[in-house]
């Protein structure tokens, strides 16, 4: 039998609406979307593009697929276009049709940088539109957190950038160089959410869940590939392990952090309330009414 | 298209019903519950059923239920046995049952020692008549039955209440005048669980208009979670509270602020006590003597125009005390103290510092919340009622399940009443009130029940205590006629004796009793007391041996696991009866109108399900007692008697009449009789409009009117009357060397004295070998909306929604408490008392004392489906059965020394 | 205009759940899915403890996130002040229930009913499909209140033009109409009181005034 039952108590509660399926649309379209805008930047500049939009189309396309696996009415799913006003899910829905469309024309038929870059672009759109995805989130306070928007664009690009230089043919000495420059503005920007988390509001088992990851997010997924990236630059020959490895470490820190916003650091509002009733009346009892915010 | 229609029908689950509802029902099938809004304006519940009542289409529908009769295959009976239960016809069933029963009747209704060798077993308070249909007019015309063997009875209820409540005041259940009312004390009293609508909506508006309740109760109920302070006591040590209270009342008070006319006037207060601790009486009249404090003479209390002193010590020229066996001691030139006097003396030891200590109350909050208590008493004021002007006393002491049963029950119950006579608020508007009678007759209004008795109070009949009459060998297997004199001999009083020791001594009796035997024949139905009564274990190893049980089956369950035949009646929304509701009854039932209100089949009976009325017919014709049977159903044995003044319905005993017969005749007594013989209504009326109602006054709410009308006077404070009864009780048993019921004949005192109950409950663990240290926590349960009473742990909608609750399922525990034993949220955890151990989910919390953990409701279920996969803990299961802590009523409180672990595993 | 509330009074709430069985019966919702319900919270610490029984569901919320981050409109709002869900409309894709800060959303995926995979004979009656895979939550009974308002019953006033939830609860502690009538009683009772609304401070303007006290008389003053 399942049991849509929420839980007792005013405590928040963690979230089963979306669960890892979800969290891999978040994974996929941000991998995804960030090695298509790195591989756009770097197709102008005249940088081998093919392999490396297959893959990331592949991530988006990964994501959405998981998506679809998610939603209970996967048959209708084109309905999903109907809502353009408001809606970042509709947004970016209709951000993905270009964004393939070209993909194709560019892999099969019209194989020019000028139109990788364009992809670039619209990914980059894509990409945005999951980070407003998740602020638009009003019941689960740590993703309609505004320092999360950031985050999500931050590693993104990390994550996209890290699959990037697996790839010897992109791996330059800039890119490697400006990735690690992404490193440190992704730690920034996560260091800013967490922080953000605690200060002005989430509940605490999600801050608690964030804290969780801390070590190995910092260590895994930043101090790690940076110590690997700096080796390299004394031992050139083990480049050709050490930058895929630190460029996979980065995004699988990503990953991690994704999969743990969305399935455990995900926790709802719970019931607040500014005043307890008074019940029967005396002055003692009335100055007796408080307010009750519990979990945060 | 959908083809609807509503059916008016009522539910009386639980004792706070009956309550009127609609059946919605969409092409034939009940689909929902919905409130009876033609009553809103009659019913003090708006007419509205509470959440137990929606469960009604889901026990309808259910599909575990047994919808034909079946019959046991494997003769061996035990929790480890199959059953091996295989359907039969009706007339199967009936067969071997009447082979049954024809045998015992030709053995003897009783048995070589005198005991019915059929017995009975009903559910909660007597809900079960409304659902029984005819049944009771079968068990009427059949002769003695034994109904000790009880379910819950004593430890579930409110027991002492019960039996002192109805002495004191006709107060089978007491309230506060929740509409009046600006001030309850309310001692574990939870009306927010157990009282349903009528309770629930009447105290809503009292919060609203400013009423104050305090809760006083270990655990914080949702009574008490909805009331305006909670005062966590040490459990069962509310007397000590009480008795403070009535020490500031008494001793720190000016006494003008008490109710002086009503305590001369209209208790006991100024009757004159002997050395010898009786009434001085008059040597004349035999009437207890006052002290009348113009002629400066003692008079009998019942001098017209006499103006008693309450208080002092006077000398009495000539007077008798009458002892116990009618012993005199004749007395001149005494001294007599009058019995406010004595009062007053025994409760000045109590003071709130004294309370502190035994209750772990700050004195400083007695002492505010009895000066609150008085401060809104209003003592002098009045209030009109139907142009009437009556007394006015806007506060309330009302007592819950656990202060209300075993030791210490009876002093709480004395106390409470008397905190309300002080004031002058016992049965005044706004005060103290009783509801309804069981022991005394009619039950429909219990101020017909006033008559006037000896010494000036209203007569109540009790169980001989003389030397003659008194029943030394016991005609039923709890002895309550031998052993519990106020409980008296009436319908109900069997099952309000001591019904544990019905089951303990099937088992083991002390060696100067009798043994016991089983009943060659044991009907259950509504019940299921394999897990609603203590020590479960012990209780389904005693089941297991009764030699035939026939059990009115729903599904199968923990007792009719050790049925011979089962029988499957048609439930709540597919039978026929009518009952009456309306002027007061249980618990807050208490309205402005009377009458009657039909159940009928909302929807055919599933499978072969059948209406109790027509099952209650084929027992008596098949064991040849139809012409007694219908007799008695004129009597009045179906609840409606179809004879009466002015209109005969009677049915021709000699011919079988059909379900609707019956109760049309039922529809038309019932009617002509409220209508004064002005109106007729038959079935066919009823089932259109469910109902016939007629206005009831309001002032009959109030039993002190009549008191006066009648010039009686409440037996309180003293306890003359108990006291004398004790004694000979005490001696009765003495002469047959029966020495195991000596504590208990300690509690006939004339003024209760502090009792420790805790020390009782530590004395009782340590004779069977446990330790404090082993059980520092103490075990209580709380009810709750979704479940009180309603035999319903198999409804998942029921669970759906419990779900919600704080505490449902689980153990509850105060969360320091728990951090201390390394316990976390909803972690599992092990109560564990000397008898055996139960499990369950902790759930941590504030709002329980430190040193007690609660577990709401009686779960673990192992046969009912879905229950039995809840996993649920029952404090049942851990509740030893125990004749050292049975008080003197029978009755034992739902408390017991535990120790908690963490069992590991997931939460 | 209507604007259609609920308004529930803390003062006599008790949490006995009525409300959230005579929900699940009228909407027939299955096991766990409860569109009323009433959460029990305990606020202190002992010895200072209180209970607070707090009716939820869906508040129909004037700015319903649920409704901006729907998309396939679905979730719409009426000019009624409800927000409502087409069935038909919505995907499942759950972000409602995500976006909701009430925690008032819920999808089935599956049917499911109280005893396992087979109906009982109300269960199959009353069985929608339309309503698995995609998201449900409180109607505020809507069609109930359409059809008892065209045959002229005042909103909340009548109970064939209230929400279930209303006409069942016990102590009184519900009351649903229209906000935007002058003599409507859910307007007589805030007049009277003094309320608030849950998370007020993220801008949902919810519909569910919560009662706490009488109305403070040196307010009036």
């Amino acid at each position: 039998m399942t049991s849509a039952f929420k839980g007792k108590g005013a405590l928040p509660r963690l979230q089963t609406s979306w669960d890892l399926r979800a969290a891999c649309n978040f994974i996929g379209g941000g991998t995804g979307t960030g090695l298509l805008i790195t591989t756009a930047l770097l197709a102008l500049f005249g940088y081998p593009y093919f392999g490396a939009i297959i893959l990331g189309l592949a991530c988006v396309g990964f994501g959405l697929f998981m998506v679809w696996l998610e939603i209970g009415r996967p048959w209708r799913s084109m309905n999903l276009f109907f809502h353009p006003e408001t809606s970042w899910m509709t947004r970016e829905g209709i951000l993905a049709i270009p964004m393939f469309l070209l993909g194709a024309l560019t892999i099969f038929y019209y194989p020019q940088s000028s139109v990788a870059a364009v992809i670039g672009i619209i990914a980059a759109g894509y990409l945005y539109c999951q980070a407003r995805m998740l602020r638009g989130a009003k019941g689960i306070p740590s993703w309609a957190h505004p320092s999360l928007t950031p985050y999500i664009l931050a590693t993104g690009l990390t994550e996209g950038m890290g699959l990037a230089i697996c790839f010897q043919a992109l791996a330059s000495e800039a890119l490697l160089a400006v990735f690690a420059v992404l490193l440190i503005l992704r730690l920034i920007t996560w260091s800013r959410y967490s922080k953000g988390l605690q200060q002005s509001g989430a509940p605490q088992a999600s801050c608690a869940a964030i804290n969780n990851i801390r070590s190995l997010f910092l260590v895994g997924g930043h101090l790690l590939p940076i110590i690997l990236l700096v080796i390299v630059t004394f031992a050139s020959e083990l480049r050709v392990v050490l930058v895929p490895a630190a460029g996979l470490l980065a995004a699988m820190a990503g990953w991690l952090s994704k999969a743990v916003i969305i399935t455990r650091a995900a926790q709802t509002r719970g019931f607040a309330i500014p005043r307890t009733p008074i019940r029967g009346q005396g002055s003692a009892n009335e100055a007796s009414s408080q307010a009750s915010k519990q979990g945060w | 298209m959908t083809e609807t229609r509503y059916v008016p029908t009522y539910c009386y689950n639980c004792v706070a019903g009956p309550d009127p509802m609609k059946v919605r029902v969409d092409n034939g099938v009940a689909c929902e519950v919905v409130p009876n809004f033609d009553m809103e304006e009659m019913h003090p519940g708006n007419g509205r059923v509470c959440v137990k009542a929606l469960g009604l289409v889901q026990k309808t529908y259910n599909p575990y239920r047994i919808t034909t009769p079946m019959k046991r295959t494997n003769p061996k009976k035990g929790r480890d046995q199959d059953p091996g239960f295989e359907p039969i016809s009706w007339d199967e069933a009936f067969d071997v049952i009447a082979e049954k029963l024809e045998a015992l009747r030709a053995k003897g209704l009783t048995d070589e020692r005198g005991l019915p060798r059929l017995a009975a077993t009903f559910g909660h308070g007597g809900t079960p008549s409304a659902y029984m249909g005819t049944l009771p007019a079968f068990l009427a015309s059949w002769g003695p039955i034994d109904f000790s063997f009880g379910s819950g009875q004593g430890v579930k209820c409110v027991h002492s209440e019960h039996l002192y409540g109805e002495y004191w005041h006709r107060a089978f259940t007491v309230c506060s005048d929740t509409v009046n009312t600006r001030y309850i004390i309310s001692f574990g009293f939870n009306p927010e669980s157990s009282g349903g609508p009528s309770a629930a909506r009447r105290h809503a508006d009292a919060r609203v208009r400013g009423a104050k309740r305090i809760q006083v109760e270990p655990h914080l109920s949702v009574t008490g979670g909805a009331s305006a302070e909670w005062v966590p006591i040490k459990p069962k040590t509310d007397l000590a509270f009480m008795f403070a209270l009535i020490n500031v009342l008494l001793h720190q008070s000016p006494r003008e602020s008490l109710d002086i006319p009503y305590l001369r006037d209209s208790t006991s207060s100024p009757y004159l006590v002997g050395p010898k601790g009786y009434y001085l009486r008059d040597p004349e009249s035999g009437e207890p003597l006052v002290w009348d404090s113009e002629a400066g003479v003692a008079v009998p209390h019942n001098t017209p125009g006499v103006k008693p002193a309450l208080e002092g010590c006077f000398t009495v020229a000539a007077a008798y005390e009458l002892g116990p066996d009618k012993e005199k001691y004749p007395y001149e030139n005494i001294d007599g103290n009058t019995a406010f006097t004595l009062m007053v003396q025994s409760m000045e030891a109590y003071t709130p510092e004294w309370a502190e200590q035994m209750c772990d109350v700050p004195a400083q909050t007695i002492t505010r919340i009895a000066k609150e208590y008085l401060d809104n008493a209003c003592v002098g004021e009045t209030i009109e009622i139907e142009g009437e002007t009556l007394p006015f006393r806007p506060v309330s002491v009302v007592l819950g399940k656990t202060v209300n049963n075993g030791w210490g029950a009876y002093h709480c119950v004395w106390a409470r009443t008397v905190l309300a006579t002080l004031v002058g608020a016992l049965e005044v508007p706004g005060g103290t009130i009783g509801t309804t009678v069981r022991l005394n007759r009619p039950f429909g209004n219990r101020l017909a029940s006033v008559q006037p008795g000896e010494d000036g109070f209203m007569v109540s009949a009790m169980n001989a205590t003389d030397k003659e009459n008194w029943e030394s060998a016991p005609s039923g297997r709890n002895a309550h006629k031998a052993l519990v004199p106020i409980v008296n001999s009436g319908a109900w009083s069997q099952a309000l004796g001591p019904t544990q020791l019905a089951w303990m001594f099937l088992n083991d009796a002390p060696s100067d009793w009798m043994r016991s035997t089983f009943p060659d024949v044991w009907f259950l139905y509504r019940s299921n007391p394999a897990i609603s009564f203590w020590d479960s274990k012990q209780m389904v190893s005693i089941m297991a041996k009764m030699p035939f049980i026939v059990a009115f089956a729903y599904t199968a369950d923990e007792s009719n696991h050790m049925a011979d035949i089962l029988l499957p009646d048609a439930t709540d929304l597919e039978s026929t009866q009518l009952i009456r509701a309306g002027g007061t009854k249980f618990v807050e039932q208490i309205w402005e109108h009377e009458g009657v209100i039909l159940r009928q089949p909302a929807v055919d009976p599933q499978g072969e399900t059948k209406d109790m009325t027509w099952i209650a017919t084929q027992l008596a014709k098949r064991t040849g007692l139809l012409e007694k049977y219908y007799k008695a159903l004129n009597r009045g044995a179906g609840g409606i008697p179809l004879k009466g003044e002015g209109f005969d319905y009677s049915l021709d005993p000699s011919v079988e009449h059909s379900v609707e017969e019956v109760w049309d005749a039922a529809c038309k007594a019932a009617t002509s009789d409220y209508s004064g013989g002005k109106e007729v209504k038959d079935l066919e009326w009823f089932k259109e409009n469910g109902f016939y109602m007629v206005p009831y006054k309001r002032q009959d709410w109030y039993l002190y009117p009549t008191l006066k009308a009648k010039g009686l006077r409440f037996e309180l404070p003293y306890q003359e009357r108990l006291k004398r009864v004790g004694e000979e009780l005490k001696r009765r048993l003495h002469e047959q060397g029966v020495h195991w019921w000596d504590e208990q004949l300690e509690e006939y005192e004339a003024l209760p004295a502090w009792d420790d109950v805790q020390a009782r409950y530590n004395k009782a663990l340590e004779h069977m070998g446990g330790t404090e240290e082993q059980f520092p926590l103490w075990g209580v349960t709380t009810k709750s909306a979704q479940y009180s009473a309603g035999n319903n742990a198999g409804i998942q909608l029921m669970d759906d929604v419990a779900n919600n609750v704080r505490g449902h399922g689980s153990v509850i525990i105060n969360a320091q408490t728990a951090q201390k034993l390394g316990i976390g949220n909803g972690e599992r955890v092990e109560v564990r008392s000397i008898i055996g151990f139960t499990r369950g989910r902790a759930e941590l919390v504030q709002g329980i004392r430190p040193d007690t953990i609660c577990i709401p409701g009686q779960f673990e279920y192992w046969k009912t489906p879905f229950a039995k996969d809840l996993d649920y803990p029952s404090l049942n299961t851990v509740i030893p059965m125990s004749l050292e802590l049975t008080d003197s009523t029978g009755s034992g409180a739902d408390l017991v020394r535990v120790s908690v672990h963490r069992l590991g595993g997931d939460s | 205009m209507t604007r259609y509330v609920m308004v529930a009074d803390l003062r006599r709430c008790i949490g006995c759940q009525t409300c959230t069985a005579a929900c699940k019966q009228a909407n027939s919702t299955p096991p766990g899915v409860q569109w009323r319900r009433v959460v029990d919270i305990e606020v202190g610490e002992f010895p200072n403890v209180k209970r607070v029984f707090l009716p939820t569901g869906c508040q129909h919320c004037a700015n319903p996130p649920c409704e901006e981050v729907c998309p396939t409109k679905a979730t719409f709002k009426k000019d009624d002040g409800t927000v409502q869900i087409d069935y038909d409309l919505c995907i499942g894709c759950a972000y409602c229930a995500v976006a909701c800060p009430y925690d008032a959303r819920f999808k089935v995926e599956k049917e499911n009913f109280a005893y396992g995979d087979e109906p009982m004979p109300h269960e199959a009656q009353r069985l929608n499909k339309a309503t698995i895979g995609v998201a449900q939550k409180c109607t505020f009974c809507n069609d109930v209140v359409e059809a008892g308002v065209a045959s002229g019953h005042k909103a909340g006033e009548h109970p064939d033009a209230s929400p279930a939830c209303v006409n069942s609860c016990i102590t009184g502690a519900l009351t649903f109409g229209d906000k935007d009538d002058p003599e409507s009683q859910v307007n007589k009772l805030l007049d009277q009181s003094e309320h608030f609304r849950m998370h007020e401070e993220i801008g949902t303007e919810p519909g569910f005034y919560y009662i706490w006290d009488k109305k403070n008389m040196g307010d009036l003053l």
